[in-house]
């Protein structure tokens, strides 16, 4: 199908974009478009302009910092994939941007889009999760900083106002003891999971001392369930058990490949599958 | 500059200068391009799945039906009319050689493509190879001969 009619509007300064938007309630920002674009062309959001700040300079920066790694918004999925200090520093990053579409949709894809677009089926949203991201958005009064945690509230659905971009990402560096694992089950490489799991791991000699554990494609966002690491940590991985506590833990929802019922055991399988992968 | 409905844009198509084209905000590129003769690009599902539309902007491969017109002012554009490098030369040869355009609806992306994945001197299994080129559909399932063809590409360019 077609995108369904609306005005364009490039902006030239961050400052530009983040007035427009202040100004209309049913503007959209437009970064790489790669999600964006589907929506349009599919319908399924009929927005009064597109409010273009994809060839806005400084906000496609990729830095280490004292103790975190900054990314810029606009950095595509491939520079974040080819930049050294993320291949040195986190390369986990990397192997679930691996599974992020397919090569020429993340030449244009944009880190900060899929942040904030909150696609619930998405690794990104589920990785800053993990990490316990800061996300950085500006706004007309200024930077604002909100934990990853707290950034999605529903299906879609983020805590950026409406006169607020997000502009950045900061992820806490991983430490040495600590392990970022990552897992998903979809039917074709590149598609939306039907059940994906980032973990992020902390060992003491060998055991597991602590494990966050976020789904994604499980829920109306990322799903982080702290029962059921704690079962995991201190009972280790039984079936029966793992299922019960993530079916009172997370509210799924089933799609147009999987149902809820399959959705609950491709997740259980999946904290099988990272400790075998932790093992290893 | 305010919000508008039709967008002027200037940019370079196979080498050739589109000086001020006004576009409407809602097309996006792949239309546009059709709409000008270039019907080479394809349209498959217009939702980034099957890679027919997929061009070059820029340098890098992209699906021309998730970049809007408007969106191209300044930039280099080549469809598969365009495509007349070197490496080109290579990967049109061997997908020839390898009987690896069949129907033709999904050759433009998969040559597009496949230049990519040239371009990166690597040396691939067959398996990634197949998985480098996941966004591509081919609805005739030639796949075994584009792999062939890819594999021989790799090969020819190290």
């Amino acid at each position: 199908m077609k995108a369904p009619d609306f005005s364009y509007y490039e902006a030239e300064t961050l400052s530009d974009a983040i007035k427009f938007k202040s100004q209309d309630d049913e503007a959209i920002i437009l970064a790489g478009g790669q999600s964006l674009l589907p929506a349009l062309n599919m319908r399924l959001s009929s927005p009064s302009c597109l409010i273009d700040i994809s060839k806005l300079k400084d906000l496609n920066d990729i830095r280490l910092e004292d103790n975190s790694i900054y990314i810029g918004a606009l950095a595509t999925h491939t520079q974040v994939m080819e930049s050294s200090i993320i291949i040195e520093k986190f390369p986990s990053l990397v192997s679930i941007l691996k599974m992020v579409a397919h090569a020429a949709i993340r030449n244009k894809g944009t880190h900060g889009g899929s942040i904030s677009y909150g696609d619930p089926a998405a690794e990104l949203p589920a990785f800053a999760v993990a990490m316990n991201a800061e996300i950085i958005v500006s706004g007309l009064n200024g930077n604002r900083s909100i934990a990853a945690e707290d950034f999605y509230l529903g299906l879609f659905e983020t805590d950026i106002k409406s006169d607020e971009i997000l502009i950045g990402i900061n992820y806490p560096l991983v430490k040495n003891n600590e392990k970022i694992v990552f897992e998903e089950i979809c039917r074709r490489h590149g598609d939306y999971a039907m059940a994906g799991l980032i973990a992020k791991v902390k060992t003491y000699q060998s055991t597991i001392e602590k494990l966050k554990l976020v789904f994604f494609a499980t829920g109306d966002r990322p799903n982080v369930t702290s029962k059921t690491s704690e079962i995991v940590v201190n009972n280790g991985y039984e079936y029966s058990v793992i299922k019960k506590s993530l079916s009172s833990e997370i509210d799924f929802a089933g799609d147009l490949n999987s149902s809820e019922e399959m959705k609950l055991h491709l997740a259980t399988i999946l904290i099988s599958k990272i400790l075998k992968k932790l093992e290893n | 500059m305010s919000a508008k409905k039709n967008i002027t844009v200037s940019f370079e198509l196979n080498g050739e200068k589109f000086d001020n084209v006004i576009v409407p905000a809602r097309q996006h590129l792949a239309d546009y391009l059709r709409g000008e003769g270039f019907t080479g690009t394809h349209l498959g599902c217009e939702q980034g799945a099957c890679g027919a539309c997929t061009i070059e902007m820029d340098g890098k491969a992209v699906r021309s039906c998730l970049v809007l017109a408007s969106q191209v002012n300044g930039s280099l554009i080549k469809t598969v009319e365009g495509f007349d490098d070197d490496i080109m030369k290579i990967v049109k040869n061997n997908f020839l050689k390898h009987n690896a355009f069949q129907c033709g609806f999904c050759s433009p992306g998969m040559l597009m493509t496949t230049k990519e994945i040239v371009l990166k001197k690597k040396k691939l299994t067959r398996e990634e190879i197949r998985s480098e080129i996941s966004g591509n559909y081919c609805r005739c399932t030639g796949y075994q001969s584009i792999v062939d063809a890819i594999e021989e590409s790799i090969t020819e360019v190290i």
